[in-house]
C-alpha cells in the first residue's frame, strides 16, 4: 500500500530510461554508419518526409508569421511605436512561435506516422521477417529514418523560419502599412543576429530529435495487436507535446534567458 | 504469429541489441500469453502421454532443440522440449494451440533464446552465436509468416526481390530471372505490380513463399501456412509446399494443427503438447503410434485424454 503512489511515477521514469537507451542504440547505429548499409532507405524516408511533410510545415510557418506580424504591428500602434513592429516578427518567428508550431507539427504528423508505420510493421510480423532475413531491423526501420531525419529537418525549419520572416513582413508591410520596407527590416534584423538563428535552429532540432526518437521506441515496441499500435500513437504524441514544451522552455531559458540579445536600455 | 490473442504470439517481447532484436526487451507483457489452460486433471501426471519417443528419420537433424525451457512470466511455454528436425525432408511440429508451436520457430531463427537448454542450427548453438553470425547463420533460412509479412512499401516483385538486392552482388538482370522464376512457382507472375493490400490471404501467403524461396535456403519455416484458407487452397499451398520441396530440397519445417495438411505433406512429424514433445517420428509410424494421445489428436477424434478443459 505504501508504495502504491510511487508505482505510477516510476514505472514513467522506467518508461524514460528504455526510451534514452534506445535513443543511444538508435543514434549509435546512424553514428556508427551502419545506416549507410540502408542509404538508399534512407533517402526514400527523405523523400518522404520531403512530400508528406515540407509544405504543411512551410504553410503553417507562413500562417504564424501572418499572425505575428499583425499581433506585432497593431500592439505597436497602440503604444504609439509603429516602427517597432519588427521587434516583435523577429522574436515571435524566430524564438518561440515557429519552434513550437514546429514541434507541434511534427508531434502530429511525423511522430504518429513514425509510430503507426512502424507499430504495424511490428504487428504484422515485417519486424520479424526482416530480423530472419539477416537484415538488422533497428538499422532498416529506425537508423534510416532519424538519418533521414538529420538530413531533412535543418533545411526544412529553416525554410519554415523563411517562410514565417516573409508572411510577418506581408502582413506589417504591405497590409498593415504604416512601416516603410527599409524601415521594418532596419528594426528587424536590429534584434536579431545570426547566433539567434543557430539557437533557434537547436531549439527546434532537439524537439525533432526527441521526437523522432520517441515515435521510433513507441513504434518498435508496440504490441498488442491495432489497439496496441493505436495505444502507443497516443502515448507517443502525449510525451512528445510534453518534451516539445520542456524543449521549448529549456531553450529559451539557455539561449535568451540571461541575455535577451537586444538593445534594449542602452 | 501475430495474432494478439493467440497464446503463442510472442511479438513485442523481443530485446534491443545494436544489431535489432533478440529475447524479451519489452516492458509491456501485454503480450505474453495468459491464457493457457492447464488442461491436468488434478492428480493427473501433465506428461504421462509424453513417451519421448524419437522414431528414426534415416537423415541427420538440421535443427536440434536440447532440453530447451521457455518461460514468459509465470507462463512456462517450453518445459524441457528435446526436438529434432531432419534434414532434406518435410517435418511438421503439430500441437493444439498454446503449446508453444510458434514460439518453436522463433527459437530456431534466434527471434527467442531458451532460459534454459540449447538449439543447433546444423550443429551451431543459435544462443551462444555473436550477433553477426546470427545474421549470417539467419541466411540459411527462409520462412513464411501466417500472413506472408509482405513490407506494406513494397510492391510484390520488390518484396520479392528485397533479399537478393540486400543479400547478394546481383544484377538486376539476374535478380529479375531469380525473381521471375520463383513468382511463376507459386503463380503470382502476373500480380508482380500489385501492392501487398491488394492481394488475398492466399496470394500472400504464395507471395511469402516465393520470397522465402529466393536465396535458396537450406531450412524453410511455416507457421500455420493453412491459417485463414479454405481447404481447396489449402490443398492447393500443400501440394505446393510438396513440389517446391521436391525440386529444392532442404529440411521443411510446417507448423500446424491442420491434421489434412500433415496426411499430405509431413514426411516427419513431431506431436507437441504442454512444452514437450510427445513422439515423434516418421508420418507414417506416428499416424499408427499406440499412444492415446497421439492418435487421438492425429485422429481428431473427440474421445481420449485430450479435453477441452
Amino acid at each position: 500500500m505504501g508504495n502504491t503512489w510511487t508505482a505510477v511515477p516510476r514505472e514513467w521514469i522506467a518508461s524514460f530510461g528504455e526510451i534514452v537507451k534506445f535513443g543511444i542504440t538508435v543514434t549509435g547505429e546512424v553514428l556508427g554508419g551502419r545506416v549507410f548499409k540502408f542509404f538508399g532507405e534512407a533517402l526514400r524516408q527523405s523523400g518522404i518526409l520531403i512530400l508528406g511533410s515540407a509544405l504543411v510545415i512551410w504553410g503553417l510557418a507562413f500562417i504564424l508569421g501572418l499572425t505575428c506580424g499583425l499581433e506585432g504591428a497593431y500592439f505597436n500602434r497602440s503604444v504609439g511605436s509603429p516602427a517597432y513592429a519588427g521587434v516583435f516578427s523577429a522574436w515571435c518567428d524566430l524564438r518561440e512561435v515557429i519552434p513550437y508550431a514546429w514541434g507541434y507539427m511534427l508531434s502530429a504528423k511525423v511522430g504518429t506516422g513514425i509510430v503507426a508505420e512502424i507499430g504495424a510493421a511490428r504487428i504484422t510480423d515485417e519486424v520479424d521477417a526482416l530480423e530472419v532475413m539477416g537484415i538488422s531491423s533497428m538499422t532498416f526501420l529506425c537508423a534510416t529514418r532519424l538519418f533521414a531525419a538529420i538530413l531533412v529537418f535543418p533545411f526544412m525549419y529553416t525554410a519554415a523560419i523563411g517562410a514565417g520572416f516573409f508572411a510577418s513582413y506581408l502582413a506589417v508591410v504591405q497590409q498593415i502599412g504604416e512601416v516603410s520596407s527599409g524601415g521594418f527590416f532596419l528594426i528587424f534584423w536590429m534584434f536579431q543576429n545570426p547566433p539567434d538563428l543557430l539557437f533557434s535552429i537547436i531549439k527546434a532540432m532537439s524537439m525533432a530529435f526527441a521526437i523522432v526518437i520517441v515515435g521510433l521506441y513507441y513504434g518498435y515496441t508496440a504490441s498488442g495487436g491495432p489497439v496496441g499500435v493505436g495505444t502507443a500513437t497516443a502515448k507517443s504524441m502525449v510525451l512528445n507535446t510534453v518534451l516539445v514544451h520542456l524543449i521549448g522552455m529549456l531553450g529559451t531559458q539557455v539561449f535568451w534567458g540571461q541575455d535577451p540579445r537586444a538593445p534594449i536600455g542602452g | 504469429m501475430s495474432d494478439a490473442n493467440d497464446p503463442q504470439d510472442m511479438e513485442g517481447q523481443s530485446e534491443m541489441t545494436s544489431e535489432g532484436v533478440r529475447g524479451a526487451y519489452d516492458p509491456n507483457e501485454a503480450d505474453i500469453p495468459t491464457n493457457i489452460i492447464d488442461q491436468t486433471r488434478p492428480g493427473e501426471d501433465p506428461y504421462q502421454w509424453h513417451t519421448g519417443l524419437r522414431r528414426p528419420h534415416g537423415s541427420t537433424d538440421a535443427v536440434e532443440f536440447i532440453d530447451v525451457k521457455k518461460s514468459f512470466g509465470r507462463n512456462t511455454i517450453l518445459n524441457g522440449l528435446n526436438l529434432g528436425i531432419p534434414d532434406n525432408q518435410i517435418s511438421m511440429i503439430l500441437g493444439p494451440s498454446g503449446t508453444g508451436k510458434s514460439v518453436c520457430i522463433k527459437h530456431m531463427v534466434g527471434l527467442l533464446y531458451p532460459d534454459e537448454g540449447d538449439v543447433l542450427v546444423h550443429g551451431e548453438s543459435v544462443p551462444n552465436m555473436a550477433d553477426e553470425d546470427l545474421f549470417e547463420m539467419r541466411k540459411k533460412f527462409g520462412v513464411l509468416f501466417q500472413d506472408g509479412a509482405l513490407f506494406g512499401s513494397m510492391n510484390l516483385w520488390d518484396n520479392v526481390a528485397f533479399p537478393l538486392r540486400q543479400h547478394t552482388d546481383k544484377g538486376e538482370e539476374e535478380i529479375s530471372d531469380i525473381v521471375g522464376g520463383r513468382l511463376k512457382e507459386v503463380g503470382l507472375a502476373g500480380a508482380t505490380d500489385k501492392m501487398p493490400n491488394e492481394l488475398s490471404g492466399g496470394m500472400r501467403k504464395r507471395a511469402g513463399f516465393a520470397r522465402a524461396l529466393v536465396l535458396d535456403p537450406s531450412i524453410v519455416l511455416f507457421d500455420e501456412p493453412d491459417s485463414g484458407l479454405d481447404p481447396v487452397r489449402t490443398a492447393l499451398l500443400c501440394e505446393l509446399i510438396k513440389e517446391i520441396h521436391d525440386e529444392n530440397g532442404g529440411a521443411y519445417v510446417v507448423i500446424t494443427h491442420d491434421i489434412m495438411s500433415a496426411r499430405r505433406v509431413a514426411d516427419f512429424i513431431s506431436v507437441l503438447w504442454k512444452g514437450r514433445i510427445v513422439e515423434q517420428g516418421p508420418a507414417s509410424e506416428l499416424f499408427d503410434s499406440p499412444n492415446q494421445f497421439v492418435r487421438q489428436f492425429l485422429s481428431g477424434e473427440a474421445a481420449g485424454p485430450l479435453g477441452m478443459e
